[in-house]
């Protein structure tokens, strides 16, 4: 049973239910009353509505657990970076299960907190910025299937998703610096600013190798659908004819969710705290777990580009290793994060432009040679 | 982009206390860099006019969080002079060791900021960790964590504790193990040495004119250490090299401290083994004669002058400090002038600001 | 180290990752992290440490040598009523000044303040902070602290008993005890170089009215100023005396000084202070209490 199924039979039983209820109420009605409600009745019953009801439902379902999801990597985050710098990470709040409820009190506390926008700021932005960001990260999540029968579709047949999920993910994914650059232009302080220029600068600098190395693996797939490039990595998992690839797409996330060694523009030391200076309360609380969202959606990108999607031995369920699969790229973005310092931005995009996008070109050189010699 | 200027303090990340850069930036680059201290002044000078001579030892300790011990020892090394004391053998001993443990802590704690500045998280809390045993073992010493009010005139205010030295020689064995583990993070990281390699050059010549003193002249190649060139103390005896380098960039100043710990290391290993036994105080005139006093101290962050006044009563007519820093951060300018936004971190942590003694 | 020797980072990011990655399995799966959960766990702190103070109303002597050395004057001396004790004089700490220097504890002649290894001082209210001498006191804290500062034994003298026989000098193996008259009385009184003296105690076996005893003193580090009687001020009155916390003074009858009376008759005698230096602990109360300006001591504030 997938995830439509499983939907649009519990929104079947509502429907049942309530129209049960609905004709049985219109029996002690006047002539005039019962037809409206027996009208009502049968539209609610149509397939047109019901379908409607049951991808609204799906889509509820997919929010959760991805949500979910990235409470479990904020937790990771903050647990992991806790053990690398040697303390404990959270540990009071949710003691039994380590700490994992800390991130929810967080968010509580973030709620209460007054939401100040600056007297000089330019208003509109200052609102828009924030809607943008969340707003286009957050539609990431909704094209990302967790395996052939859990993602967002229109029929029961197994893996019949949005066509070109992955192209639209990577879309969504870019949107981020436009948001970025509204976010620190509308600040009205030069720290902000300058933290969105950086970050427009870097965003776009890193896109095109990310892209290109995303290309090769279409190419190989022939298909920008996440079930077809999934099943396509059936034989041989993508890293391994194109590593070249999967480094250069695991840096440019890297540039992309804007962890450490490319974190320029929040650079905590010369530029206060970037281009969220000025925003305050559940603002920068929907800044922070956007952030955690970016991560979980490029965790999810690689593992269904290169790690073979939810591919993996019979005894744990599909959705569960591409899960696992997600959390050891981010865990590794982890690592890397707490073990280097930051680049400088002259640096970051010399390396950009001069070392990863030849490497990109090269690595779908080698996938254009794959799939021409037909060895994949 | 237009020229602009950006404060970078006085509530700023990268400050470390409370003071005031401003810079002009071109775009990235910077074209003018303009220092403002003074926000943390407390006019510890004329405090010391008011208090009598053991009175400021606690308040000379107040000079600097970062290494106190070096500060209320140079206070006490200029008021010796002034009163002419002479200080038991063990006491000098203990006083070398001490200050030497402070160096340790000092520049670990300056390493950790400038970690914590460039971003490398690990960096800040690995060194601040084994600072904590260097402070630990100062603890237990003098009995206080941060301004620990130990040296006295005429010697130090307590013996060394029961099982001291056993413990001391194991904080050096386990420091000299950390220390190549901050090696391999810091020198083996590509990316620190991206960072490091090159910015903020200081020249020779221009750290000389300029006044700058301490790790951050030797970084530049001139071969210029108070321990050396004017012992005071015990100094004469102890067997150390001073660490220079040549090249007066973010990195040559990186490692110029780094092998300062390990020499520091030495020579506390050499104080423990030539410490005599004997007593470690006397009791020190109440009264200083009519007088001048004159007390000069290789601190971690340069050169420290302490000048005395007496005038026959038991408070000083006048104390005048100079501070290694305030000389440092007038040179700032010149060291920032060209480099990029981000290199102002890099530079002014490479510097080792502390405020407390900079504005007194 | 030349430029061209500089180290090569190898492997770019890979060896502060290894470095990383063993604290990482450390404290993962082999342990537990550096980190003292503070309010369950908490660093054992030395003896030395110094953190609220404790007053031994036992052997403090009431002398305020803590309020005169006190950099931020946040010590005061407050009167007290003790059923055993009588009426006596201790001192208060404001602990929301103190800088917790140390140097009461240091400067306490009979070693009764102490600090203890208590850090946790922080209160809502600033009056809290303020604490009196029954708020500090711990008669028993003394048993349990090991004192650092060395002891001595050493003759004291009790002048009222003395009789200037002077055997006490003429036993000194170490020739440290002189005889020395005291202006306008006809009596002497053996002034001892403690500096010199070894603590052999054959003045104390020797003195026939057991006047001098050997008495265990802690030895100070800090030079306190010492009064200077000037004779010709000097009233009588005794007060300096009354207030000595130390008993170090002693007022002696100066023959030749009586008044005559009307019908003939000698009066009284007048008094004069003599001062015991070798008892005195320096704190000024005797400058404070004389009326007459007759005392001199410099560096200590009427």
């Amino acid at each position: 049973m997938n995830l439509f199924e499983f939907c649009h039979g519990i929104i079947h039983w509502l429907v049942d239910l309530v129209n049960n209820l609905w004709y049985w109420l219109g029996d002690f009605l006047p002539w005039y009353f019962g037809d409206l409600f027996t009208a009502i009745g049968d539209f609610a019953a149509s397939e047109g509505h019901l379908l409607f009801m049951t991808v609204l439902v799906e889509s509820v379902v997919i929010i959760v657990v991805a949500l979910i999801n990235v409470l479990n990597f904020l937790w990771i985050f903050r647990k992991l970076s806790g053990r690398i710098l040697d303390f404990y990470g959270p540990y009071y709040v949710g003691y039994r299960i380590g700490g994992w409820l800390q991130n929810l009190a967080d968010g509580v506390k973030l709620f209460t907190k007054e939401i100040i926008t600056p007297t000089k700021a330019d208003r509109l932005g200052f609102l828009l910025a924030p809607v943008i960001f969340v707003g286009s990260s957050v539609t990431i999540l909704a094209v990302i299937p967790l395996s052939a029968n859990f993602g967002l579709s229109t029929t029961s047949e197994p893996g019949e998703y949005v066509s070109a999920g992955a192209l639209f993910a990577l879309a969504a994914f870019s949107i981020a610096p436009f948001a970025i650059l509204l976010a620190g232009w509308s600040s009205n302080n030069k720290y902000t600013l300058i933290g969105g220029m950086r970050s427009a600068a870097q965003m776009m600098s890193y896109e095109i190798p990310l892209l290109l190395a995303a290309a090769s693996v279409f190419l190989l797939a022939g298909s920008f659908n996440f079930v077809d490039i999934v099943d396509a990595q059936h034989d041989m998992w993508f890293f391994i004819p194109l590593f070249i690839g999967f480094v250069v797409f695991l840096i440019c996330l890297i540039a992309e969710v804007e962890i450490i060694p490319f974190d320029l523009p929040e650079a905590e030391a010369e530029l206060v705290e970037g281009w969220t200076t000025e925003y305050g309360g559940m603002r920068f609380g929907l800044f922070y777990m956007t952030t955690a969202v970016r991560s979980y959606a490029g965790g999810a990108l690689a593992t269904a580009f290169f790690l073979g999607g939810w591919q993996g031995p019979w005894f744990v369920p599909d959705e569960i290793w591409f899960l696992i699969k997600a959390y050891i790229v981010y865990t590794v973005f982890m690592w890397l994060t707490w073990s280097v310092p930051r680049v400088r931005i002259d640096q970051m995009l010399v390396f950009g432009w001069r070392r990863l996008l030849p490497l990109a070109v090269l690595n779908l050189l080698i996938a254009a040679a794959l799939k021409s010699g037909g060895w994949l | 982009m237009a020229e602009m200027w950006i404060n970078m303090g006085p509530q700023h990340p990268m400050t470390h206390g409370l003071w005031n850069l401003r810079v002009k930036i071109d775009g990235e680059t910077i074209v003018a860099a303009e220092p403002e201290v003074g926000y943390l002044h407390r006019g510890i000078e004329k405090i010391c006019e008011a208090r009598t001579y053991p009175q400021i030892i606690p308040i000379a300790d107040r000079l600097c969080y970062g290494s106190s011990l070096t500060w209320s020892h140079l206070y006490c090394l200029t008021i010796e002079d002034l009163m002419d004391v002479e200080v038991p053998e063990r006491a000098e001993y203990i006083r070398v060791m001490a200050i030497e443990m402070q160096r340790i802590a000092s520049h670990l704690m300056w390493l950790a900021a400038y970690a914590g500045d460039l971003g490398l998280a690990v960096g800040f809390t690995y060194t601040m960790r084994d600072r904590e045993v260097l402070v630990d073992l100062l603890q237990a010493l003098t009995g206080s964590r941060l301004t620990y009010n130990y040296p006295r005139i005429g010697g130090v205010a307590h013996d060394l504790p029961p099982d001291f030295e056993r413990d001391t020689i194991r904080a050096v064995q386990y420091m000299e193990m950390r220390l190549k583990e901050y090696e391999d993070l810091f020198d083996g990281s590509k990316i620190f040495m991206m960072r490091n390699v090159g910015i903020g050059i200081l020249r020779k010549e221009d750290g000389i004119n300029l006044g700058v003193t301490g790790p951050s002249l030797r970084a530049s190649g001139v071969d210029y250490d108070l321990r050396k060139d004017m012992p005071y103390s015990v100094y004469p005896e102890m067997d150390f090299e001073v660490a220079t380098h040549e090249d007066g960039d973010c990195y040559a100043r990186y490692r110029v401290r780094m092998d300062e710990m390990w020499e520091s290391c030495r020579i506390i290993r050499q104080a423990l083994q030539k410490m005599p036994k004997g007593r470690w105080r006397i009791v020190a005139p109440r009264n200083a004669p009519a007088g001048t006093g004159l007390g000069r101290v290789e601190d971690p962050r340069g050169e420290a002058v302490m000048y005395a006044v007496g005038d026959g009563t038991d408070r000083p007519y006048r104390l005048k400090i100079r501070s290694p820093i305030f000389v440092t951060v007038s040179a700032a300018p010149k060291i920032l002038v060209g480099y990029k936004l981000a290199d102002v971190v890099a530079i002014m942590g490479g510097l080792d600001m502390c405020i407390g003694e900079n504005d007194r | 180290m030349d430029a061209r020797q500089r180290p090569k980072p190898t492997g770019i990011v890979l060896k502060p990752m290894r470095r990383t990655g063993k604290q990482l399995a450390r404290t993962l799966i082999l342990g537990k992290p550096n980190t003292v959960l503070y309010p369950e766990e908490k660093l054992d702190l030395p003896q030395i440490y110094r953190g609220k103070h404790v007053l031994d109303f036992k052997k403090c002597i009431g002398c305020g040598n803590c309020v005169l050395v006190c950099p931020n004057d946040c010590m005061w001396l407050e009167k007290v009523e003790d059923p055993e004790l009588g009426k006596i004089e201790r001192p208060g700490v404001d602990l929301g000044r103190c800088l917790f220097c140390g140097f009461c504890a240091e400067v306490c002649p009979t070693v009764a303040l102490h600090m203890t290894t208590e850090f946790e001082l922080a209160d809502r209210d600033r009056d809290n902070l303020r604490l009196g001498p029954l708020d500090i006191r711990d008669d028993s804290f003394g048993e349990t602290f090991i004192e650092e500062r060395q002891k001595r034994l050493v003759p004291v003298l009790d002048l009222s008993k003395c009789t200037d026989c002077e055997m006490c000098a003429g036993e000194c193996p170490e020739m440290c005890i002189a005889m020395m008259p005291i202006e306008n009385t006809d009596r002497k009184k053996p002034e001892m170089n403690l500096a010199k003296c070894l603590s052999h105690g054959k003045c104390a076996e020797a003195c026939p009215e057991k006047a001098l005893t050997m008495t265990e003193v802690y030895e100070s580090y800090f030079d306190m100023s010492e009064p200077d009687l000037v004779l010709e001020k000097c009233s009588g009155c005794g007060a300096c005396a009354r207030k000595c916390p130390s008993e170090a003074i002693y007022m002696l009858e100066m023959p030749g000084t009586e008044k005559t009376l009307k019908g003939g008759k000698k009066g009284k005698p007048k008094k004069r202070a003599v001062f015991v230096l070798e008892k005195c602990v320096g704190c000024g109360r005797c400058h404070k209490a004389c009326r007459f300006d007759a005392i001199d001591m410099p560096g200590v504030r009427k």
